[in-house]
């Protein structure tokens, strides 16, 4: 048995030095793009799943969000409630906010969106929103006639965002009324103008809490409470944690948050990736089958001649499979390097998406599944042939 | 010793039936050099693959050494062929993508035998043979000549009990044949090695022992041992 495995080896290595160079070349590069083609859709779809993540966790939700049990229009007690989860070890901020569907008003031009009123140090210690400012200032606590604007909401002068709320073109220091639900009208003047390239977030704008909780008789309380924790990516057991603390109201995840919208996207962008795996692996199939095929056929009258000598033919098999594994060896190589290359370039010039530059993410299982099926199917494919032709009787081989 | 019984062979081409061996039997002892000869056509070849464990016969037997070869598996004739006989086809039938050396010594690594042992032995053959300063030439830069002596090696490397050589020189000129038709007479007279050699050049018959002469799949004539002491 090993001894076999010795004389495949030994004719499988010395076929492949001394045989043609450029189809062995042509059939490793063929590999190759298959590899990277196998392992470039999934590291975007890991991009992208990054990026809204990130985007959620950044500047829409926090990792995770406590909101009003069933039946509330509120939190009651924030200041308490905010004093317990900071208790909690890996908490590392809390930013209570209060949400209302305004209108708002500028040069006779209308948009209906979210205002939020925020504790502006507290909201700095969970999203990034103040690092995103594109002009003026963010709030500080003590505003009261402040208002921070989204850059689709501010729009652009003359443009109509199709169909996103948008004021056509608000600048730093304008002024904008806001008609809040309970019938009051506030006039506001504009800080700042924030980008963060989420669409929830930049449709919306933000004031003091101070303003919003007076201006709608609001005291400690809040339409959600947003929670940043030290390490993205364990917000489940967080959420154990602040329950098992005896919060009594909701505590959802971000991702729970939003609502399945980023599952479905997964879940479209996944049936992609299986067709294009499926139809990678097709082709690596045909192509391997065809190499080899070609190969067993030109040598025919040689794998007859080994047999005739008295080589088993499992042994001329088995060198087959071994060229085999030796392609998709150097060629899966290859195919890291290359695929290397190609992630070095997304990551130096990103692809754009709605919700932000999206860098290729390669996972490590997406690499180790696409060796391990492009070794799977190769093996068949090189393995068929290789049979075929070695079974073949010895007299009709060998007449070639 | 090789004990072949009212061997036929028939092969069917759609309707029409050629009986390329009509009922051949024969025996051919230990040591012994025979001599199949016969018109083209008259089944030498298809003799040999019979007894070469290449093809099967449509009916009677084979029995070499005291086994009877057509009861073997598939996988067992491969390993009597590797263990026991010796084959030379008419056109070298080397491997392009080995040396000579390592043509030789291709079977002995299936075999299992140690690295040293099996250079060792196949190196001395290819000295025997006469290509000592070729070893580590491949197909495309040896002469005719020098192939077939490559393909003897290869026979001879395991020392198989039986030789057989299907028109060994028919590729070559006559210098060249006489060269390996003495190395057949040596082998045969110093080591007592059993050859069957196919051939249709009536000059050979001075080096055959006994000679067999095919005609329509059967056996024609059957000349007994007549060889000269010391041929060439
Ligand atoms: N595979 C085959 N299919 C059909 N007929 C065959 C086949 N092989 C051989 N024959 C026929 O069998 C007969 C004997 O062939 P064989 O090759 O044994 O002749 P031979 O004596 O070796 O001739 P040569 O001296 O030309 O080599 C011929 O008539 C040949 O046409
Ligand atoms: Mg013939």
């Amino acid at each position: 048995m090993f001894a076999g495995l010795g004389v495949s080896s030994f004719l499988a290595w010395k076929s492949i030095r001394r045989g043609n160079k450029g189809t062995l070349a042509l059939t490793i590069m063929i590999i190759a793009l298959i590899f990277v083609n196998l392992v470039f859709l999934p590291s975007i779809i890991s991009g992208v799943v990054v990026t809204f993540d990130a985007q959620s966790i950044d500047f829409d939700v926090g990792n995770l969000v406590i909101e009003p049990r069933e039946g509330s229009r509120y939190i009651d007690g924030v200041d308490g409630l905010q004093k317990k989860l900071e208790q909690i070890p890996g908490i590392t901020g809390t930013s209570p906010r209060i949400a209302a569907g305004v209108t708002y008003f500028y040069r006779g031009r209308n948009a209906a969106s979210t205002l939020y009123g925020i504790n502006p140090e507290d909201e700095r210690s969970v999203t990034r929103i103040a690092d995103h400012m594109i002009a003026g200032e963010f709030l500080s606590n003590g505003d009261t006639d402040a208002i921070i604007i989204g850059t689709i909401l501010a729009g652009t002068e003359g443009v109509a965002e199709g169909g996103l709320p948008s004021l056509e073109g608000v600048g730093v220091g304008d002024s904008v009324d806001v008609a809040y639900p309970n019938g009051a009208t506030r006039t506001y003047r504009v800080k700042g103008i924030f980008e963060t390239q989420s669409f929830g977030v930049d449709t919306a704008a933000f004031v003091t809490t101070r303003e919003m909780s007076q201006v709608l008789g609001l005291d400690d309380q809040a339409s959600a409470i947003l929670v940043k924790t030290a390490v993205n990516g364990r917000e489940e057991e967080y959420k154990t944690e602040i329950l098992s603390y005896g919060v009594q109201e909701d505590v959802l995840t971000f991702r729970e948050k939003s609502g399945g919208f980023v599952e479905q996207a997964i879940q479209s962008f996944n049936i992609i990736n299986a067709i294009s795996t499926l139809v990678s692996l097709i082709i690596a199939i045909v192509v391997v089958f065809i190499v080899i095929f070609i190969n067993t056929v030109n040598r025919r009258r040689q794998i007859g001649i080994l047999k005739a000598i008295g080589i088993d033919q499992q042994i001329i098999i088995n060198s087959y499979v071994l060229q085999v594994l030796f392609i998709t060896a150097i060629g899966a190589l290859v195919g890291i390097v290359l695929n290397a290359g190609v992630t070095a370039y997304l990551t130096a010039y990103p692809l754009v998406f709605p919700g932000g530059p999206v860098y290729p993410e390669v996972e490590a299982s997406a690499i180790l599944r696409s060796i391990a099926s492009l070794f799977g199917v190769s093996v068949v494919a090189g393995y068929i042939p290789a049979w075929r032709i070695a079974r073949e009787d010895i007299l009709t081989a060998i007449r070639g | 010793m090789i004990v072949a019984e009212n061997l036929t062979r028939v092969y069917t081409m759609g309707k029409v039936e050629v009986r390329a061996l009509a009922g051949v039997s024969l025996e051919v002892a230990k040591g012994e050099f025979v001599g199949i000869m016969g018109a083209s056509g008259s089944g030498k070849s298809t003799l040999l693959h019979i007894l070469g464990l290449l093809d099967r016969p449509t009916s009677g037997s084979v029995t070499i050494d005291g086994t009877d070869v057509l009861a073997l598996s598939d996988r067992q004739r491969t390993l009597f062929r590797l263990n026991r006989l010796g084959y030379v086809f008419q056109d070298y039938a080397l491997i392009g993508e080995l040396t000579a050396l390592e043509n030789v010594y291709l079977t002995s690594l299936v075999r299992g035998a140690s690295k040293e042992e099996y250079i060792e032995r196949s190196a001395d053959i290819l000295r025997r043979v006469g290509l000592g300063d070729r070893m580590d030439h491949r197909q495309s830069e040896l002469s005719g000549g020098e192939q077939q002596r490559v393909a003897i090696a290869r026979a001879l490397v395991n020392n198989p009990s039986i030789l057989l050589a299907d028109e060994p020189c028919a590729n070559l000129d006559s210098q060249t044949s006489r060269s390996i038709l003495d190395l057949f007479a040596r082998l045969n007279e110093e080591l007592d090695q059993t050859i069957v050699m196919v051939s249709h050049e009536d000059w050979h018959k001075e080096y055959f022992c006994r000679i067999v002469t095919l005609r329509d799949g059967m056996i024609g004539d059957m000349v007994e041992c007549q060889k000269e002491p010391h041929p060439g």
